[in-house]
């Protein structure tokens, strides 16, 4: 019996996406689309076996000056640059670095988004404590059972907390109201002394509080103010300032990242960033869905059958809201190429020699009088690349939607 | 809704002191300080005079102290001083960027909404013709390219090889004023000379825009002339020009409205490459030469008023929802 009730489950799950798949190829565009990112992915993964020259490989010879800013011709299809590096051979590597950029931070950022997005909108009105004071009566229910000993992490941060607004306090107002009892007896000398005394007053009030007090936190309110907080600050400034900050080899993460990643490690970097501030849209999206979801029936008939709430957020509601999270992923990589190859563009994204289409771009608008078509070819790369997973999304979302028929 | 606006107004408080937090420590975790430039312009620096500026700057002090330092000053107007300017960061932030940023962004703005409506409208009372086939297309493609390439390829084909006398300028403003001494440009030329100049920044922060708005549009409109009340005044009788403009458009454009209130800051501050490409001296490009410049006191002025930009207009877009569909209420 238990064979013959699993087996139709099985079939219909498996034509749904073969139904999906059948809607997909009638896109012709994102069909085509869909064949040109396979070939660029074979082209980035057998690049050194494609590539007729070095990508960094510089001149070398007598008439060196004959073998900078080559227009195409036999030899360099796609001629040469202002150092002499054959184009196409740049091209094909900074395919990988394109495709690397693309997958791993748009991937990244959606899983990211996906688990963040279902916590929200699962534990949505249903406030954790966060904070459970040392004397405060257990038995009032102690969640979360985030791991054995959070109770008495969370004591040692309250206080932590406190201890340093009590120190700021100090440390922005404590010359002035020396000063004051020094006999310096000025109106803002007085007015630094009275607000060090209701600072300290409020962290000692917190203090005697935080012995039998919990603090709830609604998970959702935190991450809806966090996905806030993310879309406040101007993404493409942001990006300049982190990219900055992480590259210089004078700072600690810096340093940490040439000595991980090495020459790469502005790539590595760029990824973190772009998943830094990527992971909100998926999150948003999910948290709606799962909202929805977990008002409806079949929740209620896992939570019955007695399925944990890990079980019922990751194997019955997220399937149920895959197909935008999907579609996301698709238009995500374009978005993350487009950004990575408009920060190397403005010199701060990945740094050469390190050939990407983005700092191949930049360098080209240097030359533009002079060789113009340096510019071409890897701006036609970012543009079709782009073209091309956008109609994929495009086509994945008329697939994945229930409502379209064959 | 007056409640809503202040409660709306309240809850931006945290959210841009958190922002402010965030950029200031970002700015100042920034490897080298003031200082370094002036120890290598002048090596005879003492280190006991340099320990004298770190206290006069207040760099002895740590991050935190700093940032609330910074805020208070902040709240009164003073925003500090350029480095690199020689003036107050306020003035050069809001004297000098943001007239021409706006001038930049709003005509690109008004000409992206101009193009897209109307074009946005003709797809979709046309659906599935060849017109509108081209401009699904177009506007794919459009919204598709990035707008590093589009401004560059804008360059070559205007400003490199156009005939010598139809070449646009490569960027940059009108260098003379009329009325500047030994000037012999007429106020007419330098009207004509700011167009020129205008152009193809313009159309190339534009034409994005332009493509990802006619899409919207025409998905808008489409949407609601699938809905049953389209259908029911279109078998009153009444003429198909009625049933599109009175009926359907006045609901498709509500989505419109707050897609483009979201645009706005968006706009500004995402015009860095446009503003790069074509050396153009708006917000975009202040923001990036003083992450280049480490003029700090610029950077942090700027894109807090692009972070309290973005609140704003995100509040404004949901207020003028509730305007434009009476039939939400915010209470």
């Amino acid at each position: 019996m238990a064979t013959a009730a699993a087996q139709p489950r099985k079939v219909q799950s498996q034509s749904t996406w073969a139904l999906a798949w059948r809607r997909f190829k009638k896109h012709r565009l994102a069909m085509t689309s869909l064949v040109f990112v396979i070939l660029l992915i074979l082209m980035a993964l057998f690049a050194p076996h494609i590539a007729p020259y070095d990508p960094t490989a510089q001149p070398t010879g007598a008439d060196l000056g004959a073998q900078y800013f080559n227009g195409p011709s036999a030899q360099h299809w796609l001629g040469t640059d202002d150092l002499g590096r054959d184009v196409l051979s740049r091209i094909i590597y900074g395919a990988r670095i394109s495709l690397l950029v693309g997958f791993t931070a748009a991937i990244a950022s959606v899983l990211i988004g996906t688990v963040l997005g279902t916590l929200a909108g699962y534990f949505s009105g249903k406030p954790f404590r966060f904070y459970l004071g040392p004397l405060a009566r257990a038995e009032q229910g102690w969640q979360p059972a985030l791991f054995a000993g959070w109770r008495v992490i969370s004591w040692g941060l309250y206080y932590l907390a406190l201890y340093l607004v009590a120190d700021l306090a100090w440390k922005l107002s404590g010359s002035d109201v020396r000063a004051f009892l020094g006999g310096e007896r000025s109106l803002g000398n007085l007015l630094s002394g009275i607000g060090l005394l209701v600072a300290w007053g409020a962290v000692a009030a917190a203090a005697i509080w935080g012995l039998w007090g919990t603090i709830r936190l609604d998970l959702d309110i935190v991450i809806s103010r966090v996905i806030d907080f993310v879309l406040t600050i101007p993404t493409l400034p942001l990006l300049l300032v982190l990219s900055a900050l992480l590259r210089d080899p004078n700072v600690v993460v810096g340093q940490w990242a040439q000595a991980a990643f090495g020459e790469s490690a502005s790539v590595f970097i760029i990824i973190a960033i772009l998943v830094v501030l990527g992971w909100t849209g998926t999150a948003r999206l999910i948290r709606g869905a799962i909202l929805s979801l977990r008002e409806q029936d079949f929740t209620a008939a896992a939570q019955a059958m007695g399925a944990g709430e890990g079980r019922i957020m990751f194997r019955h509601l997220v399937p149920n809201a895959l197909a935008p999270v999907i579609v996301s992923v698709t238009l995500g990589v374009g978005d993350a190429i487009v950004t990575e190859a408009a920060l190397s563009f403005l010199g701060f994204g990945i740094q050469p020699p390190v050939a990407t289409w983005g700092n191949m771009l930049s360098n080209a608008q240097e030359y533009i009088f002079s060789a113009p078509w340096l510019a071409l070819a890897p701006g036609f790369m970012i543009f079709v690349t782009v073209l091309a997973f956008n109609y994929m999304g495009d086509g994945l979302r008329d697939a994945l939607d229930p409502r379209s028929r064959l | 809704m007056f409640a809503y606006t202040v409660r709306r107004l309240i809850q931006m408080l945290p959210l841009l002191f958190a922002a402010s937090i965030v950029i200031y420590t970002l700015l100042s975790l920034q490897p080298g300080d003031p200082l370094d430039e002036l120890k290598r312009n002048n090596p005879r620096i003492t280190a006991e005079q340099l320990e004298q500026l770190k206290r006069a700057y207040g760099l002895d002090q740590p991050v935190y102290v700093r940032y609330f330092k910074w805020l208070g000053r902040a709240v009164q107007g003073d925003l500090g001083q350029s480095r690199t300017y020689g003036l107050p960061a306020a003035e050069y932030i809001f004297g000098q960027r943001l007239p021409k940023t706006l001038l930049l962004s709003g005509l690109a703005f008004i000409l992206a909404l101009l193009v897209a409506i109307p074009v946005g409208i003709y797809s979709a009372v046309r659906q599935y013709t060849l017109a509108d086939y081209v401009i699904t297309f177009v506007s794919f493609l459009g919204f598709s390219i990035p707008i590093f390439f589009l401004g560059i390829l804008l360059l070559y084909f205007f400003a490199v090889a156009m005939p010598e006398n139809l070449r646009l300028p490569t960027g940059g403003v009108p260098p003379y004023l009329p009325s500047d001494v030994g000037s012999t440009v007429s106020l007419g030329e330098y009207i004509v000379q700011w167009v020129r100049h205008l152009i193809l920044p313009v159309l190339a922060l534009s034409l994005i825009q332009m493509a990802a708005w006619t899409r919207f549009m025409r998905a808008s409109l489409l949407e609601v002339l699938n809905q049953d009340y389209v259908r029911t005044a279109r078998s009153k009788g009444l003429s198909e020009r009625v049933v599109i403009y009175k009926h359907a458009l006045r609901n498709a454009l509500i989505p419109m409205v707050t897609l483009v209130g979201l645009a706005i800051p968006g706009v500004l501050g995402g015009a860095v490459i446009t503003e790069t490409i074509f050396s153009w001296p708006g917000m975009g490009r202040a923001i990036f030469d003083a992450l280049v410049e480490k003029d700090y006191n610029v950077a942090m002025a700027a894109l807090a008023l692009l972070a309290l930009l973005t609140v704003l207009f995100n509040l404004i877009a949901d207020l003028m929802y509730a305007v434009v569909d009476p039939r939400i209420r915010y209470n």
